[in-house]
């Protein structure tokens, strides 16, 4: 099967190319890409074994990478299976996972590795890369065959969820990677600082009587890992940096040569503690402090006063929803600032999901109680386009975040629309708004503080292997520009429930 | 599945319907029920305490944590008002025994409850049970959170010997971080225009700043002497022995050398200060025991008027 994807707005962040054109793709391959300024060759090889895809007003792109997400199975397939998993993050526009370890058993022995890929080939729809963990159990004392999990598949290495306590541990680990040439992800969180949190330790937390997880835990054990990255010399990933200190931490060290990564998720970028407030946090009565906090007006004027675009609005969820409890926490506005900035200035190498899918018994509960995490995938465009819409990103950087950035972290080439090269492909409508509807998810995860929230951009179709694996409605049939009903498709979602 | 629907600002309806926190209350509904306490300490002086206002409503006790002077302050006001009253004592979570407390809750609701007065160690629980239970909720104390009614019968106290709240200086002193109390009263005090300082070292209470975003009218301070010249009103709060073990305080020794109410420093305030406890007392250790049974003291009439508050709410709940 052949297909062509014409009149699409292809960036391709690796080859520097943001034009309109099409893409042909033949046995799994990109054969051609066609600007369309170069006419002569902007022809249609209309024959029967040729799907013609319409992708007008969308964007083609190379397939994203998520370097962080769990996957669940094994163990926690109650939570989400890799079959689940990888059809959410095809309908999210991903076509490569990076599968975190913390899986019952963990991902310590290749054997764990073998298998999770063995699943992914068999049931999985997009590829899967399997994250070793650092230490046996992820206990944090004794390492894991580190060779042999490069050998059976695994691209880095990581204890996420919990930070290696012993900082000789760490040191030892990163030592040992270095031969490796693969990046050990940190999950930076002192826990002695943590201990019993609930969320982000501040005016929020303050308020509402919940134990905080200060910023600082998250900043000592980035600056005690960089160290160590320092005399080593090996590669240290920093996982879901959420702190502008982290921010700052990362670019200090990135300057004066330390070979450091990190990535940013979705969630970290745009939403504040303020989401745990939900309704509290525009409902003040008129008679204390007038409109400090701002009025249902305010938010339609688009102030929000949270950093956050107008059209997203915490004062959909209840106080104290568990769907916000995440780890790391949500932080605060100016962290949310530093975030953009670090993501915009290169200090960020990526945008990855952290999804965390969980199940509704273990959300329904006391919110310190309630799991954290949440269900990423089918979110994080229409998060991360906030930022474009807002003015604070450029599309193109955006896209270089989840294709470029994601594959320089893995040491890899990035993927790119290149003839050749494997067609691992999404096309996008940026503009398109929706509204969040849990019920509607792919993944078995509808853990998530975005239900009923309008969003604007989502994926239309995932290509991977040059194999169709997700397709919004029935995009690019025909010769319309994009498909009404498509659009309305989010529309419907909003009787959604939560 | 939740749709959040019974947990909406109480301005959407006429009538409260649920008492989560003091937050949304405002200073003419905090009036209100003040007033309406006065008739009802009125009822509970008479031979034969009890009116019908409940007669034929259910009110359920569903404490998770142990409480005495709450539990039985609930049940007083309740049969005062006629109410059935059960009392469900849960000792540890609901997690731990196995049952959610959604599951509970809607066990409760289908034996035909009306009203949940629920204390539990979590803070921000009576939110979630307001999600799914179709009567009242009353915040009996959650966590570190909220304890509504405690800041009410406070307020009645001072409002009772006092004759206003609108001005006066009340000084909070102990345990702020892990106190429902303090955080309570914080919203209560400063939505009826008094002037309230927070008095504790910073391992408990936590960065000013935390504190600042949300009450900006508020004072902290660390030093208790300072802070009770011109008080009109000094609470102190519980120590819980826990914090030591926590490594929040060198000894209680230090602490009470510096932070318990003795007669020597009530006096910085003056003969005119209502010394308060919202209980119970480690006497000796946040407050001496002569301070405690001082002419000043208003503790034992805290625990008095918290049965006429109760009623209070009770009443404005059944909207009669």
């Amino acid at each position: 099967m052949r297909y062509f994807i014409k009149n699409g707005s292809i960036i391709d962040p690796a080859r520097r190319v943001a034009t309109i054109g099409n893409v042909l793709v033949e046995d799994g391959k990109v054969v051609q890409v066609v600007d369309l300024a170069d006419l002569a060759l902007a022809f249609e090889p209309l024959d029967d074994r040729t799907e013609v895809i319409n992708a007008r007003g969308a964007v083609i792109a190379p397939g994203f990478l998520d370097l962080h997400a769990h996957l669940r199975e094994p163990g926690g397939e109650q939570k989400e299976t890799i079959e689940t998993a990888t059809k959410a993050a095809a309908a999210g526009g991903f076509t490569t996972l990076c599968a975190m370890p913390d899986t019952t058993p963990p991902v310590d022995c290749a054997a764990v590795a073998r298998q999770i890929r063995e699943i992914a080939r068999r049931r999985g729809v997009v590829r899967v890369e399997p994250v070793g963990a650092i230490t046996i159990g992820r206990e944090g004392k004794t390492l894991t065959e580190m060779a042999e999990l490069v050998e059976a598949g695994c691209v880095a290495f990581s204890d996420e969820g919990n930070a290696v306590a012993d900082a000789a541990v760490m040191r030892n680990a990163l030592a040992y990677s270095a031969m490796l040439d693969v990046p050990l992800m940190a999950h930076c969180e002192d826990v002695r600082l943590t201990r019993g949190w609930a969320m982000h330790e501040g005016a929020v937390s303050t308020r509402l009587g919940l134990p905080g997880s200060p910023a600082a835990a998250e900043e000592v054990m980035i600056a005690r890992d960089i160290a160590l990255a320092e005399i080593t010399g090996a590669h240290l990933h920093i996982c879901h940096v959420s702190t502008a200190g982290g921010v700052a931490l990362i670019r200090a060290a990135r300057a004066r040569g330390v070979h450091v990564t990190a990535e940013v998720t979705p969630h970290h970028l745009t939403l504040t503690d303020r989401w745990v407030l939900g309704w509290l946090e525009m409902h003040q009565p008129a008679d204390v402090r007038p409109a400090r906090r701002g009025s249902r007006d305010r938010y339609d004027a688009g102030e929000t006063g949270l950093g956050l675009p107008a059209w997203l609005k915490p004062a959909l969820l209840p106080p104290y929803h568990s769907s916000t409890r995440v780890s790391p926490p949500l932080r605060t506005e100016e962290d949310v600032e530093a975030l953009i900035e670090g993501l915009r200035d290169g200090t960020i190498d990526a945008i990855a999901t952290d999804h965390a899918p969980q199940t509704l018994v273990e959300k329904e509960c006391e919110y310190r109680l309630a799991a954290p995490g949440i269900s990423g995938f089918e979110t994080a465009l229409g998060l991360a386009l906030t930022l474009v819409h807002r003015g604070k990103l450029d599309l193109v950087d955006l896209v270089a975040r989840l294709t470029e950035g994601p594959a320089g972290v893995l040491g890899r080439a990035p993927a790119t629309l290149r003839p050749g090269s494997p067609a691992d492909i999404v096309v996008f409508d940026p503009d398109s708004p929706w509204i969040v509807d849990p019920a509607k998810f792919l993944s078995k995860g509808r853990n998530t503080p975005l239900a009923g929230q309008q969003l604007k951009g989502q994926v239309m179709l995932t290509m991977c292997r040059g194999q169709i694996i997700f397709r919004r409605g029935n995009f690019g049939v025909g010769t319309g520009a994009l498909q009404q009903a498509s659009r309305l498709d989010g529309f419907l979602g909003a009787d959604n429930e939560e | 599945m939740s749709t959040g629907a019974g947990v909406v600002p109480a301005q959407a309806y006429d009538r409260r319907r649920h008492v989560l926190d003091l937050d949304d209350f405002s200073a003419e509904e905090i009036g209100e029920i003040l007033e309406t306490s006065v008739s009802m300490k009125e009822v509970l002086g008479r031979a034969i305490k009890q009116v019908p206002t409940l007669r034929g409503k259910t009110i359920v006790n569903l404490f998770f944590e142990d409480s005495t002077r709450t539990r039985i302050s609930f049940e007083l006001a309740g049969k005062a008002l006629s109410a059935n009253v059960v009392n469900f004592t849960a000792r540890g979570s609901s997690v731990e025994k196995g049952e959610s407390l959604i599951d509970t809750v809607r066990t409760l609701q289908a034996l035909g409850a009306d009203m949940l007065v629920m204390r539990h160690s979590e803070s921000g629980a009576p939110y979630l049970v307001a999600q799914h239970f179709h009567g009242s909720v009353i915040n009996a104390g959650d966590g570190r959170h909220a304890h509504p009614t405690q800041a009410l019968l406070d307020l009645f106290t001072v409002y009772q010997r006092l004759g206003r709240i609108e001005g006066l200086k009340v000084v909070i002193v102990g345990d702020i971080l892990h106190s429902r109390v303090a955080r309570s009263n914080l919203w209560g005090f400063t939505r009826m225009g008094a002037q309230v300082v927070l008095c504790a070292p910073q391992t408990l209470i936590g960065p000013e700043s935390f504190w600042k975003a949300t009450w900006p009218e508020l004072t902290i301070s660390s030093n208790l002497d300072e802070s009770l010249t011109g008080a009109d009103v000094v609470m102190a709060l519980r120590l819980q022995k826990e914090r030591m073990e926590g490594g929040l305080l060198p000894s209680l020794r230090e602490y009470s050398r510096f932070f318990a109410l003795t007669a020597e420093r009530v006096a910085l305030a003056g003969p005119q200060c209502l010394v308060m406890h919202p209980g119970p007392m480690n006497e000796g250790v946040e407050i001496m025991p002569d301070v405690a049974t001082s002419a000043q003291s208003v503790i034992e009439e805290q625990v008095a008027n918290g049965v006429a508050v109760r009623m209070a709410l009770l009443y404005r709940l059944a909207g009669e």
